[in-house]
């Protein structure tokens, strides 16, 4: 039976569909995308002005190093650091999360990644303090790139990433025997777990994570990041999160971090760290 | 011995008081709630709500008839009660005995006098630091308990009568993002459940589980992703399980005591998107193939031995979000479901061979569906690609989504809460912080049907003989609630511009609307009957379910903090 018969028509005014599409929510959560805190009616405006009060996650590897940032900018705006750390044990969540913890513990959450038309309109994100990219990682000491690795050969790549879409648009490019299969992963973890265990022979992940990884357990010291040839390298700045209505203190965040990026501090606190990322570019 | 008369009076008094306790004692519906036996479910009294859609056959119809046709116009507030508020919330209140149940979004349990709103007990779930709290769609009674599943992956058993906990199931680790939004049915005994959550934190999906009714214990466990060397189990494109995702079971099933098989639904494939996904492009190993069961399937579940007998796959390799996971209705010999598409579709409810669809809301994703086999041909305009921007309908709330559609054997119709929208979809990487990554890394850009008249909600009426549509309702705003026929002639529906609108089951006319109520109504509407009254009963809240047109709609406002609250409706005690 022939169905979709309005397809047609729609097909005709597609034109004027665009013209009126006004995007909701850049990301819209499955079920939660109205952020909401327990108790949010009952959380007053904080009476001491003096102090930065910022949110780091134990769940990011960088989390050490957005803390030694972190202090350093409230060093530079003359405010006292109040750290709060993140705890959960929840393997991911979704970002409407955030609002919850920043409405009780912080006014900035360190951590995210500079995505255009990649937050929602009650998030507003602060300049990166640091680039860094997703990386191509393999166990094999034969794999320098990761043309070096034949067709028909898995990559385990942490699924939707930037560097993720990327790969999927150039392996749809390519004929079927030139192809390597993409197999996506939930997260930087479990790619990097599948290629210990050798159903994968490339990892697709997060730079920090596999420094963080390789901090931790011997048992990834021996991985080694290749390079991403044929593809171009996925780079991404990252920065820190606050309240849409927090324009203030983000503009002060901005001139923050662009001080600290010219007195080498930035530098210096990535450098302590041997930690997998540049200072962001101006 | 000569009594004093002052004591005598006071005797007298006291007496008399103990007698007036003992009367409000012995009235009170808690005291004499029974336990809910095996043939309750099966043929449930009139007067009450037992389970999701009042009875396995996944009707949601009510057979009360004191409010009719004739006096629904007299309707009014009977009592209220207002409810955790803050969190979404699809609540399906229960009533047995004269005891309503209600599950607030906060894990709050109550137990209420039904005929009155007086509180008799209430119990509080504690959920774990980080596990957001959110309402459930539903819950079960079975012997003495109420049986309700939580947001950290528990299913709990209260004793009906006191709110006391009796056994505590933990069945997955929130840990690792497992949880429920909807609760249990209770067939032949066994407890039987559907997991949720399982997006891109769970390799290998989601699962059902059957449980001892008096311990909780698990008995068995059906995966919704198929696995293993078999036909079935090669449908992911050659990935390998770490990497399938998806095919959370987060709606209530229907049970078919004939055959003693559930019939439950199953979402759709994570990551949304068909490339990120891993399912295309095709394999070319002629052994693989990319359908990915058994997402957006109905499976056939024996409810004491947990054998999958046969499943149906309605929309293989759904690249935008379709779910088919909604109620399966039992009607005749067979099973009727409705998805995102809304394409009404029947299977055998013995083999589960494919019988027939009905298109009921415009969209333009599937383009013809074989009349022999229900194979569906996919329009490849409207399939995402990365770095296009596509547009289809109906977006991804689905013309249909988890409000149930519900049958009414008065009429022979069924009756769908619809809406008509579509999206401009653009594929989009979500990595925007370390752990908050979940999701299906597709922006959804909601708009009006370009050729619509302006009325986004509707609701339908299709004679399930030969599919044909007996009336249409059509209204600006979203239609966002269930529907609810009952015997007296009168269907039911709330939208979200805070109405509860009863239409005439026959023709659609319109024989009341509520005063304006405090939220959207974003839930499962009942009835039920207590101390001889028949009540009409529906939870006011944003769900965030088809709410999330309210986008549409934006002169729609609703209240800040989003408060819940229940209404219950009556007659006029005159009449």
């Amino acid at each position: 039976m022939r169905i979709g018969w309005v397809f047609l028509r729609l097909t005709g005014i597609m034109t004027l569909a665009f013209a009126l599409a006004v995007p909701a929510f850049a990301q819209e959560a499955d079920f939660d995308d109205v952020p909401f805190a327990d108790g949010q009616w009952n959380i007053g405006r904080r009476l001491d002005e003096s102090q930065l009060r910022y949110c780091i996650d134990k769940r990011d590897p960088d989390w050490e190093v957005a803390g030694a940032i972190a202090d350093a900018i409230a060093a530079t705006l003359l405010l006292e650091p109040q750290r709060y750390v993140v705890e959960r044990e929840i393997a991911i969540e979704d970002i409407t999360r955030v609002y919850s913890i920043m409405v009780e513990h912080c006014d900035v959450h360190m951590g995210f990644k500079l995505i255009p038309e990649g937050y929602a309109n009650w998030i507003a994100l602060t300049r990166a303090y640091y680039d860094t990219q997703y990386v191509f990682v393999a166990s094999n000491p034969e794999l320098h790139a990761l043309a070096d690795l034949p067709p028909g050969h898995p990559i385990g790549a942490t699924v939707g990433t930037t560097a993720h879409l990327r790969l999927v648009s150039y392996l749809s490019a390519l004929p079927t025997d030139k192809r390597w299969p993409a197999y996506p992963m939930g997260t930087n973890e479990q790619a990097l777990e599948s290629l210990l265990s050798g159903s994968v022979d490339i990892a697709l992940v997060w730079a920090p994570s596999l420094w963080g990884k390789q901090r931790s357990d011997p048992a990834y010291a021996e991985l080694h990041i290749v390079a991403p040839d044929p593809l171009p390298p996925t780079t991404l700045g990252v920065g820190a999160v606050v309240l849409s209505d927090q324009k203030f203190l983000r503009n002060a965040i901005d001139e923050a971090i662009a001080a600290l990026a010219a007195d080498g501090t930035l530098a210096g606190i990535l450098e302590s760290f041997d930690f997998p990322a540049t200072v962001a570019a101006p | 011995m000569k009594s004093s008369p002052k004591l005598t009076a006071l005797v007298a008094v006291a007496v008399s008081l103990m007698a007036v306790h003992a009367a409000i004692a012995q009235d009170a519906p808690i005291d004499s709630i029974t336990p809910v036996t095996d043939e309750m479910l099966l043929n449930p009294p009139d007067a009450d709500w037992l389970m999701w859609r009042r009875t396995f056959n996944g009707w949601g119809y009510s057979p009360l008839e004191q409010i009719n046709k004739e006096n629904v116009g007299k309707l009014q507030l009977a009592w209220s009660w207002g409810m955790s508020p803050g969190r979404a919330t699809q609540e399906t209140p229960l009533v047995h005995d004269g005891v309503m149940f209600l599950q607030n979004s906060d894990h709050r349990i109550q137990a209420l006098n039904a005929a009155t709103g007086e509180l008799i007990w209430e119990y509080q779930y504690e959920l774990p630091d980080g596990v957001t709290p959110g309402g459930e769609r539903s819950k079960a009674i079975y012997g003495n308990n109420l049986i309700v599943a939580t947001r950290d992956a528990h299913i709990i058993a209260l004793d009906i009568k006191t709110g006391d906990l009796v056994w505590d199931q933990q069945v997955a680790n929130y840990k690792s993002g497992f949880g429920y939004s909807s609760g249990p049915l209770v067939a032949n005994g066994v407890v039987i459940q559907g997991m949720t959550n399982c997006s891109n934190a769970q390799p290998g999906g989601c699962f059902f589980t059957g449980h001892d009714a008096e311990t909780g214990e698990e008995i068995w466990r059906v995966n919704t992703i198929a696995r293993g060397d078999t036909p079935e189990g090669n449908s992911w494109n050659g990935i390998p399980l770490e990497s399938r995702h998806g095919a959370s079971a987060w709606i209530t099933g229907s049970y078919d005591p004939e055959q003693n098989l559930i019939f439950a639904g199953v979402g759709q494939p994570y990551p949304w998107n068909v490339e990120i996904a891993g399912l295309t492009p095709k394999s070319s190993d002629p052994n693989v193939t990319n359908e990915a069961l058994y997402t957006n399937s109905t499976l056939a579940i024996d409810a004491t031995s947990g054998d999958l007998k046969w499943y149906h796959q309605y929309l293989p390799t759904d690249s935008l979000d379709l779910d088919y996971v909604y109620e399966r209705l039992i009607i005749d010999d067979m099973v009727v479901t409705t998805g995102k598409l809304g394409i009404m579709e029947a299977i055998d409810r013995n083999t589960g061979e494919w019988l027939w669809a009905k298109e009921t809301v415009p969209q333009n994703v599937v383009l013809s569906i074989d009349p022999e086999t229900g194979a569906k041909e996919i329009n490849p305009e409207v399939i995402p690609v990365i770095g296009e921007t596509t547009f289809n309908c109906p977006a991804d709330p689905g013309s249909k989504a988890w409000q149930a559609t519900s049958y009414s054997p008065k009429t022979g119709a069924i009756y769908l809460p619809t809406v008509e929208f579509c999206s401009n979809t653009t594929v989009n990487p979500l990595d925007p912080g370390q752990i908050y990554t979940g999701g299906g890394l597709q922006t959804y850009s909601r708009v009006a049907r370009p050729d619509g008249d302006g009325n986004i909600g509707q609701v339908r009426a299709f004679k399930v003989d030969d599919q044909s549509e007996m009336w249409q309702y059509r209204q600006y705003a979203p239609v966002t609630s269930s529907t609810l026929p009952t015997a007296g002639g009168v269907v039911f529906v709330g939208t979200l511009d805070r109405k509860l609108i009863a239409f005439d089951d026959e023709t659609g006319d319109v024989l009341w609307t509520s005063p304006t109520l405090s939220n959207s109504l974003e839930s499962f509407p009942i009835s039920y009957e207590a101390d001889g009254k028949q009540y009409i009963a529906i939870v006011a809240a944003f769900g965030n379910g088809l709410g999330r047109l309210q986008s549409l709609t934006p002169d729609v406002k609703l209240p800040p903090n989003n408060p819940v609250a229940l209404y219950v409706f009556a007659l006029p005690d005159a009449e």
